[in-house]
């Protein structure tokens, strides 16, 4: 019989953290229904509803059996484990620490244990010490779009930078670390630049109006904080042309954190990693609420997991994510709408 | 904080002035030394930021450690860091400790490196980062229940 007074109060969280997730898998369906039936009776169906998840940031190290290589082990495990299971998986960027070929193989490998196709976008530790070869050499263009039961899904290379390195003569090495350091004050801004806004352009075209689209970058689609490239420098222009949809999703990787913003027709929402957590910059958050605790750092797990979307009818439904430990505030336990 | 000096002046010129300026006589101490020069102040503040920049450097190198993490991984900006709470129980430690302590607990576990000499020139320099990364802040010895925000960063690595 379990001693709560020998429990400390971390245990007793993690304790109800636990049980706290049953119901609410079962309340999230339960919304689910409630949904359905309204998309029903207003016969305005616009997709045909379906799930799927998101894994993003294990930044593999090229040294074996390091402590992230089991993470993103455990969360391809845990995605296999779904049910009902996702009907695909988005990985948003930065399988490497380190641009190295040998670290980008280490991801390929474990996330082709995954039971369910697999997308790619890069991030910028994946890119610039060979400027994508070898990320390409695996998953070809970083730039892509595709259809599934009525969403047109959109996914982009947002880490692009302007050329710092050509003038200061860095090695790929130089410049890669660089761009390793979240707080980098030589490498500038990133963005989509110009080739991959005229493809969007293009990509959208033929679309109505009323089509539900989701859209996926390593970075995020609004200026949160700059100094951390937690922003798409031409993220402005990729709104406007996506202005004319009724809804529009954005996910991005790169926080490491729950984060959420809501910008005209377009909701933002930031993913856990599976190598660490971040801690939230000194700038307010638009929608204070959605955030996660306090991290534990005697926990390895603690501020890392994985997320999934349960997307209904009406182009409506949450993103859930699905931590590790006692994380989650309750408000974003039950899923952040979306 | 004006020289007591000018104090003395006021004392020699007016009854009133007098009365003020014994007040903040007892306000303030007594200098133990001539005020420093701005020279001295400036070879002084740079000894500071050379420590500064040194631990700098430290906290963004995977040397500490044998994993290929620095402690910037988790702590960009030597945020999260929050020096400004120390000492305070620290539970996954089980006792009180100064930052120092924190710092070579993050070397040994997540690092997965060797402590360092907690006065070794590296770990004064880390310290010294963490710190000034944290300048203005209030102390809040035992604070252990928010995450703080780091300073924000305009440009620049955080300091002069």
């Amino acid at each position: 019989m379990t001693d709560f007074s020998k429990m400390s109060r971390r245990d007793f969280l993690g304790f109800t953290g636990k049980a706290g997730l049953t119901t609410l898998v079962a309340s999230a369906v339960g919304t689910s229904f409630g949904m359905v039936q309204v998309a029903e009776a207003a016969g305005n169906a616009r997709l045909t509803p379906f799930r799927f998840a998101i894994l993003t940031d294990a930044h593999l190290y090229d040294i074996p059996d390091h402590k992230f290589d089991g993470i993103l082990k455990k969360a391809v495990e845990d995605i296999n484990a779904m049910n009902p299971p996702p009907d695909f998986v988005v990985y948003l960027g930065d399988i490497a620490q380190s641009g190295k070929r040998a670290e980008l193989e280490k991801g390929r490998r474990i996330l082709a244990k995954l039971k369910v196709p697999l997308k790619v976008i890069p991030g910028e530790h994946d890119w610039y010490l060979d400027m994508g070869k070898a990320w390409r050499d695996m998953y070809g263009s970083p730039t892509w779009s595709f259809d599934h039961k009525g969403v047109h899904f959109i996914g982009m290379n947002s880490i692009l930078v302007r050329d710092f390195w050509t003038l200061k003569s860095l090695t790929p090495d130089e410049r890669m670390g660089f761009m390793e350091e979240l707080e980098c004050h030589q490498c500038g801004l990133w963005g989509v630049r110009e080739e991959q806004l005229d493809w969007l352009k293009k990509d959208i075209k033929k679309l109505k109006p009323d089509t539900p689209v989701v859209v996926f970058t390593h970075s995020p689609l609004w200026d949160y904080y700059p100094r951390w490239n937690f922003q798409t420098e031409d993220a402005p222009q990729i709104r406007e042309i996506l202005s004319g949809f009724e809804r529009v999703m954005a996910f991005h990787g790169h926080v490491h954190q729950v984060v959420y913003n809501r910008i005209g027709n377009l909701s933002s929402v930031g993913t856990l990693s599976t190598s660490w957590p971040w801690p939230y910059p000194g700038v307010e958050l638009p929608f204070p609420d959605i955030r996660m605790n306090r991290v534990d750092p005697g926990d390895i797990l603690d501020g890392l997991g994985t997320q999934y979307i349960d997307l209904e009818k009406e182009f409506n439904g949450a993103l859930h994510y699905q931590a590790w430990s006692d994380l989650l505030p309750e408000g974003v336990e039950k899923g952040v709408k979306l | 904080m004006k020289p007591n000096i000018q104090g003395r002046f006021f004392v020699l010129t007016a009854t009133t002035a007098a009365i003020a300026s014994i007040a903040l006589f007892t306000a303030e101490p007594a200098q133990a030394r001539k005020p420093f020069t701005q020279d001295e102040l400036a070879a002084q503040y740079k000894e500071l930021m050379d420590t500064v920049k040194q631990g700098d450097e430290l906290w963004h190198n995977a040397k500490l450690g044998k994993n290929g993490l620095a402690c910037a991984n988790c702590h960009p900006d030597a945020a999260a860091a929050n020096p400004h709470t120390f000492p305070k129980f620290q539970p996954n430690l089980g006792q009180v400790i100064p930052l120092r302590d924190m710092i070579n607990w993050c070397i040994q576990v997540p690092l997965e490196g060797q402590a360092l000499d907690a006065n070794s020139k590296e770990m004064k320099a880390l310290e010294a980062y963490a710190f000034y990364m944290h300048r203005g802040f209030k102390l809040k010895p035992g604070e252990n229940t928010k995450q703080h925000p780091p300073i924000e960063v305009r440009s620049g690595p955080g300091y002069p």
